[in-house]
């Protein structure tokens, strides 16, 4: 149905074609030549199989080049373009034949040298295959194209593995320019004429050229990753006596950088040119190792914080990693955890929580010097400290220099400064600085690191401390038996300092009480000589000792009463009231056989007086004797004696005086530990005695008033004197009273039990 | 057996002499009648107890820190009083009739 028109139109494409492929020469000259030139050209563009030898001819390039001018000249360059891709497709099942072979060889031996010798396969096919550079620009992108999507599309996924093993592999090479065992010979089209200052710098090549650069680069930079990660936790876990941010980077500038010279700059033609390019890169690279440092170190802080100071360069190390890595907030978190789970809970010594505490501050301070950080960190500490019942004898203990628990929490070192009361800040102060921006709402600067004064802000008031105190220097004093209290003179001086004369005011009595005390013996003694040396005490002044009230028998009785009367005639306004049962007696018994010295509290010197009248006594005689003493601290009296072998118990309840001393196998009684009972009430039993008058008022509302919750006993509480418990306190000692069964509870109503 | 007491170390009390203070054994004792401060403390204005505070006795038998009473007497309000029973203050000699405090 050819029209006519339709002839003429494909008559005169014909004819242009026609033209276009014979150049204007003479009959088909040009055709022919033209069809010379692109068998050429396609035969010697076939993509070859580099396994045959046959096929690889030697190829006259200068007829090449004539060809090529040719087809170019006719404009048949994309269609010879277009052919060549086709001829590629036809001849990828090679490539894909060698990747297969490589590959499963990889996977068989896990060895990387496959995974090598398969990159520089590939490179020997794309180089044997590669259009030489007349045919133009265009066609050799296309080439590359079609070459990479063929090979990353028959890649499978075991290449990613093997290659990152590959890229791993490369860290290890260092600069030695032995080429490790996996590493294949380099293939000749890689070899140039200067010999490469890394064995691996070759391999590199293939990877650019292969495109395996571009494509995995995220692949490549998580290699480095995870080897400055592994070699930051491989170094520095556990090291904190040293800074190890600076050797690690001089580490990166040393072994890393060189590395990453060939990955990420390969092009450059000089040093500056290197390190520009590697500025960004390298930048990222620094910043994960202060991250992972700092990761590290906050997995680590708590034990940081035991071993401080000898961990202080590990810290300093922190703050500056903090400096360039936000990881503030994690390292709190992790903080807290560590101590709620390490710290704060009931196995923990206070004195061993007060210990770590005092190091967390310190070393917070270290790291964070306006100290947001260590605010956060300490809230939960203290709120738990507060909760502790000996929180404060510990601190006072550790402020008097405790002399069994050896180190103090104080540094001698640091200079003694009064308490530190809660700072206004002072806008106009021109150093003034705003809180830090990651401060809490509750924030508080407290200025210079005085740990005391961190420690007594626990509570909210100080005379608890000093009610402590009084209690722990009357212990003391009381203990003393050389009247030499240099040390407890000392420590109060100090303390008045950071508390203040007013405070310790009660404390200076009993120091005066000492001095005094040893005036006035030197007196009596000068008048007559005695045996008895007392300390003589101002009561309101010190705090409520034991009660204890019995009569010292004998010579004893007589010894006090001369005493008394040496003293009543040197001060002759004053009288001695003796407290009995405090102090320690050294005294010899002397027995037929044999004498027995001894140091003894009063109740056991009472006793054995007693037996010089008679040799055997019952426990209730005895108590009978000497007057209000209870049961148990009678045994444990006699039960001292029993220990020396100077008495034994005969019946029960029954003791007899051994004048002669028995075979010591006879009474095999196990030495018991004596505890010696605290001659000074504390604080703890204070309180409780003051409860139990608290009681009778409780006792007596209820009575009268039938049932009641528990805020209105505690309204009504307030009126009586010195009643300061919080209403907590009042539920806690309900529930004790409860569990006495005295009270009843339902519904919140208390009521007596009906007894 | 003879015990034989080498060294004595023993804890006393002091209290002032106030001639009937034996009733209160394990009270907190009497307290001054002017500022209502135990005896064995100290008046408002000291510091240290004991000698440095003493006591002053009145032939009224009424007892006062030193210093509360001579601050007492000092103002014109006093005339000169035991400010407890109004009668003229008059000091007692301690000395002379200190065993007839203690017997009463």
């Amino acid at each position: 149905m050819a029209t006519d028109a339709l002839k003429r139109q494909i008559a005169g494409k014909w004819q242009n074609s026609f033209a276009r492929l014979n150049r204007d020469q003479e009959g088909i000259v040009g055709l022919l030549v033209f069809s010379e030139a692109w068998t050429l050209a396609t035969e010697f563009l076939h993509p070859r199989d580099l396994n045959d030898p046959a096929a690889n001819k030697d190829w006259d390039m200068s007829q090449v080049r004539v060809a090529v001018e040719t087809l170019s000249r006719s404009k048949m360059l994309p269609l010879l373009l277009e052919n060549f891709l086709e001829d590629m497709r036809k001849q990828q099942h090679l490539i894909t034949r060698d990747v297969q072979q490589y590959i499963s060889q990889y996977e068989e031996a896990e060895d990387i040298h496959h995974i090598a010798r398969l990159i520089y396969r590939l490179l020997e096919w794309y180089r044997a295959w590669v259009p030489i550079s007349e045919l133009g620009h265009t066609i050799l992108s296309a080439y590359t194209l079609t070459f990479q999507t063929h090979v990353y599309s028959i890649l499978p996924p075991s290449f990613s593995r093997g290659f990152k093993q590959l890229v791993n592999a490369t860290f290890e090479i260092g600069m030695s320019p032995i080429a490790p065992p996996w590493l294949p010979p380099t293939p000749p089209a890689l070899q140039s004429l200067v010999p490469a200052p890394r064995p691996d710098l070759p391999l590199w090549g293939a990877f650019e050229q292969l495109g395996l650069l571009d494509r995995n680069e995220s692949l490549i930079s998580s290699v480095c990753y995870e080897h400055i990660e592994a070699h930051i936790l491989g170094t520095c876990a556990r090291r904190w006596s040293e800074r190890m941010l600076q050797p690690m980077r001089e580490w990166m500038t040393n072994k890393i950088v060189p590395w990453m010279v060939m990955p990420y700059a390969r092009g450059a033609r000089s040093a500056e040119e290197a390190r520009s390019m590697l500025q960004g890169v390298g930048s990222r690279f620094d910043f994960h190792v202060c991250k992972t440092l700092s990761d590290l170190r906050t997995r680590e802080i708590f034990d940081i914080i035991i071993d401080f100071p000898d961990s202080q360069p590990a810290l300093e190390d922190l703050k500056e990693c903090l400096q360039r890595v936000d990881q503030r907030s994690q390292l709190v978190q992790t903080l807290r955890k560590a101590n709620r789970k390490r710290l704060l809970h009931p196995g923990a010594d206070t004195k061993d929580i007060l210990t770590q505490y005092v190091s967390i501050i310190r070393c917070l301070r270290l790291v964070d010097p306006p100290g947001v950080l260590l605010f956060k960190v300490a809230d939960p500490i203290r709120r738990y400290l507060r909760e502790r019942p000996d929180t404060i004898r510990c601190i006072v203990a550790s402020l008097v220099g405790d002399g069994e628990s050896g180190d103090s929490l104080v540094d001698e070192n640091e200079p003694i400064q009064p308490l530190q009361q809660i700072q206004v800040e002072d806008y106009t102060d021109p150093s003034w600085e705003p809180e830090p921006i990651d401060a809490g709402p509750d924030f508080r600067t407290n200025k210079p690191s005085d740990v005391i004064s961190t420690l007594v802000s626990i509570y909210d008031s100080k005379d608890l401390f000093v009610r402590e105190l009084q209690v722990l220097l009357a212990q003391r004093l009381l203990a003393i038996t050389d009247g030499n209290f240099d040390r407890e003179r000392r420590n109060i001086e100090i303390l008045k300092i950071r508390f203040g004369e007013a405070a310790l005011q009660v404390c200076e009595v009993m120091l005066r009480d000492m001095t005094e005390s040893k005036r006035i013996d030197q007196h009596v003694q000068s008048q007559k000589n005695m045996i008895l040396h007392p300390t003589i005490i101002s009561r309101h002044f010190w705090p409520p000792l034991q009660a204890g009230k019995f009569v010292m028998p004998g010579q004893f009785k007589q010894i006090q009463d001369d005493y008394a009367q040496e003293f009543h005639a040197f001060k002759q306004d004053k009288k001695l009231r003796w407290l009995p049962h405090l102090g320690t007696i050294h005294l010899e018994i002397e027995l037929q056989d044999r004498t027995v010295p001894a140091d003894v509290p009063p109740l056991e010197a009472a006793f054995i007086e007693l037996f010089s009248e008679k040799d055997t006594w019952t426990v209730d005689e005895l108590i009978a004797r000497v007057g209000s003493v209870d049961r148990p601290a009678a045994l444990k009296a006699l039960a001292t004696w029993v220990d020396m072998g100077v008495v034994k118990e005969g019946a029960p309840n029954q003791y007899i005086l051994l004048e002669v001393a028995e075979d010591a196998a006879t009474h095999p009684r196990p030495t018991r530990m004596v505890e010696e009972a605290p001659a000074v009430l504390t604080v703890e039993q204070q309180q409780a005695d003051q409860m139990k008058v608290f009681w009778k008022f409780i006792e007596g509302m209820l009575r009268n008033l039938g049932t009641l919750p528990l805020d209105r006993i505690q309204t009504m509480l307030k009126f009586a004197p010195n009643y300061d418990r919080t209403i907590e306190q009042l539920g806690a000692f309900m529930e004790a009273a409860r569990r006495e069964g005295m009270v009843t509870v339902s519904g919140g109503m208390w009521k007596l039990s009906r007894a | 057996m003879k015990v034989h007491v080498k060294n004595w170390h023993g804890i006393a009390q002091w209290r002032w002499d106030t001639g009937h203070s034996d009733m209160d054994d394990d009270g907190e004792g009497d307290v001054c009648g002017i500022c209502r401060v135990p005896y064995e403390g100290c008046c408002p204005s000291c510091k240290m107890p004991g000698d440095d505070c003493p006591l002053i006795w009145g032939e009224c038998s009424h007892v006062f820190h030193m210093h509360c009473l001579l601050q007492w007497i000092a103002t014109s309000a006093s005339k000169q009083q035991c400010p407890m029973d109004r009668r003229p203050w008059v000091t007692a000699e301690r000395k002379a009739n200190r065993d007839d405090n203690a017997a009463r």
